[in-house]
């Protein structure tokens, strides 16, 4: 497993130093985008890989990170906070008012909680789109401050890309963090038989509730740092649609699987600018793919690499016994 | 407000309505039968739109061949659905994986209709028009209502009737809730489980589809139709769970509430229907006609 480690920080030392030196400008732009949807798909992680609870709400979330930092940061309200501890702010705000919001959510199971969260995407799309004195109505929100890193002003794509990757590495730990602790563990057990945590001690509701907290919480951290990056933030961004994107990002790579995630971003933001030719099929190719990929990879690309490996590692273990790894984390739900 | 607008407001409210209701119901069918949320109920109306605007636009057919030929191909839509979306994944180990499936139909339903007839909206006459060609209305008193939205009511609701009875009275229908409920046995019992699931999708493409064809003469023919089926996930929390006589009710009442806070307050119609189902969930989230959540265990 060691040698494992070292490749994947080489690897990451090589995607760090090469891509600021091959991109700038828009292209730069589309990277970082990609980067900052990760850690909402991260987010998505925790609730649907890690808890089997399929949430819409993240949009939401990044959308009041966004409206937050567009609002304390900019002087509207005779509040000028500077940057960072905006940024930093933002997450702890919205994890509390995720929390509060997810005790109501939660009160429904399944399918009827998946509906509620796409009823809270709509009533805040509607308010981002049309109260202005807070939201800026249809027009958004423009001249939001850069970040501001002790005195250092992130001006350009290129330097933001660093902060980026950063706090993607830093969200990255923090999941994988997670699935190893008992909020985890008893989220995975959630997620396979909701029932039989119940009778194991597990607090279902409360669990559900922190989990949801946690996927807000990053969610809003992403907006922040979206809105800073582009200095704009308009209403568009939140709507259903989006949302829906967030779930196949996060379905692409491999819903529990901490690398996979930013894989699946950079897919679904960075692979269509690639193929500018296919632009009029691009979104029918993603359908398609999507469709393809559940039927044949349902835990995403990194689980077609998960199954392999199984497949091909339980017939080599049947000629040595004994070295058969249990992965409790990463099993998928019969339910 | 006055009597005129009261009675036009209620009489597009309930059109609305049954057409949330329609897909409000396929939803729940698909539930029951399968146990898919389906994402693409919205994208299914859309493309029967399509189709029937298709057959009346581009082939010209009198109504009576354009119906039955309609009919046809709505239930070859679902066939073929069924058969891309849930055939394929029916063991899925992944309970999400179903229903992100059905998040990527509803794009390719929606990048495919653009493909077939192009990104602009197009318009289908009223069924019923006068002789001028301009939408025929009905005078009930001195109260003007719009023959469509009429028409809406009175096929939507002998549709889901017929429907409603298909699956509670009769036999074929105690056969597919019987494949719903336990597949295994069912088949054990001699009742043909992928015939009834067939059969399910069917039926449920069709109660989309005559919606998008209901619907066309009002809100033009688009891709964006897809987004109705919004108001029937809000409807189907308010009526109850998994109750069908609860989701045609609450969807009836999202669409009465939808055109009279549309008077009301514009711009924050969404905000009134999405407001009042948090609301519903908050307080009684069993909705309407729901029995006290349980699980199975």
């Amino acid at each position: 497993m060691k040698y494992k480690i070292w490749i994947g920080i080489v690897a990451l030392g090589v995607f760090i130093f090469a891509i600021p030196q091959v991109l700038e400008g828009y292209s730069m732009n589309v990277m970082n985008v990609a980067l900052l949807f990760s850690i909402v798909a991260y987010g998505i992680s925790i609730m649907m890989g890690m808890g089997g609870q399929l949430s819409f709400a993240s949009v939401s979330f990044m959308g009041g990170g966004a409206y937050f930092i567009a609002n304390v940061c900019t002087n509207r309200f005779g509040i000028n906070m500077p940057t960072l501890p905006a940024l930093l702010l933002t997450p702890v705000v919205f994890a509390v008012i995720a929390f509060v919001i997810g005790l109501f959510l939660f009160k429904l199971k399944g399918t009827y909680f998946t509906f509620s969260t796409i009823a809270l995407v709509q009533v805040a799309y509607t308010f981002f789109n049309n109260y202005k004195p807070i939201f800026g109505g249809a027009d958004g929100i423009s001249g939001i401050p850069t970040l501001n890193l002790f005195g250092y002003k992130f001006t350009s794509y290129n330097k933001w890309f660093y902060v980026i990757v950063a706090c993607v590495i830093i969200v990255a730990v923090l999941v994988e963090r997670i699935r190893r602790t008992q909020l985890g563990r008893s989220l995975a057990s959630i997620r396979d038989n909701e029932t039989a945590a119940l009778t194991l001690g597990v607090n279902v509701y409360m669990t559900k509730v922190i989990a949801f907290s946690i996927a807000g919480a990053l969610a809003a951290f992403a907006g922040a740092l979206w809105c800073m990056h582009g200095k704009f933030v308009g209403a568009d961004m939140f709507n259903y649609a989006n949302a829906a994107q967030f779930i196949i990002m996060a379905m692409l790579g491999g819903v529990n699987n901490t690398i996979g995630i930013v894989v699946g971003a950079i897919l679904v933001k960075v692979l269509p600018e690639l193929l500018r030719s296919l632009q009029a099929y691009m979104q029918l190719i993603w359908g398609i793919a999507i469709i393809v990929l559940m039927v044949f990879m349902p835990s995403g690309r990194a689980g077609l690499y998960e199954r392999v490996r199984e497949k091909v590692g339980s017939f080599i273990d049947k000629n040595k016994p004994g070295t058969g790894k249990e992965q409790p984390h990463e099993t998928s739900s019969k339910a | 407000m006055d009597f005129t607008l009261f009675s036009t407001l209620v009489i597009n409210g309930l059109a609305m309505g049954v057409i949330y209701a329609m897909l409000a119901m396929g939803l729940i069918l698909l539930i029951r039968a399968v146990g898919i949320l389906n994402f693409a109920q919205g994208d299914l109306l859309m493309f029967g739109a399509f189709i029937s605007s298709s057959l009346i636009l581009d082939f010209e057919l009198p109504l009576f061949i354009m119906i039955p030929l309609a009919l046809l191909s709505f239930c070859i839509v679902g066939l073929i659905f069924m058969f891309a979306i849930y055939w394929p994944l029916r063991k899925a180990s992944y309970p999400a994986a179903t229903i992100i499936a059905t998040m990527g139909a509803s794009i390719v339903l929606k990048e495919v209709a653009t493909f077939i007839w192009g990104a602009l909206p197009r318009s289908l006459s009223p069924i019923l028009t006068d002789e001028a060609g301009k939408a025929a209305i009905l005078y009930i008193g001195s109260v003007p209502l719009q023959w469509q939205y009429v028409l809406i009511i009175v096929v939507g609701s002998i549709l889901i009737f017929l429907i409603f009875m298909l699956f509670e009275k009769l036999y074929v229908g105690k056969m597919m809730q019987a494949a719903c409920q336990d597949a295994y046995a069912a088949n054990l019992l001699g009742v043909p489980t992928i015939v009834t699931i067939a059969a399910t999708y069917m039926i449920v493409s069709v109660l989309a589809s005559v919606g998008g064809y209901l619907v066309a003469p009002i809100f033009m023919v688009r891709n964006t139709l897809g987004t109705l089926q919004l108001r029937a996930f809000a409807g189907v929390v308010i009526g109850g769970f998994g109750n069908i006589k609860g989701a045609i009710v609450g969807s009836i009442l999202v669409g009465l509430i939808e055109v009279f806070s549309t008077v009301s307050f514009s711009g924050y119609k969404d905000v009134t229907v999405f407001l009042l189902l948090i609301v519903f969930l908050v307080i009684r989230p069993q909705g309407l006609f729901g029995e006290k959540i349980a699980d199975k265990a």
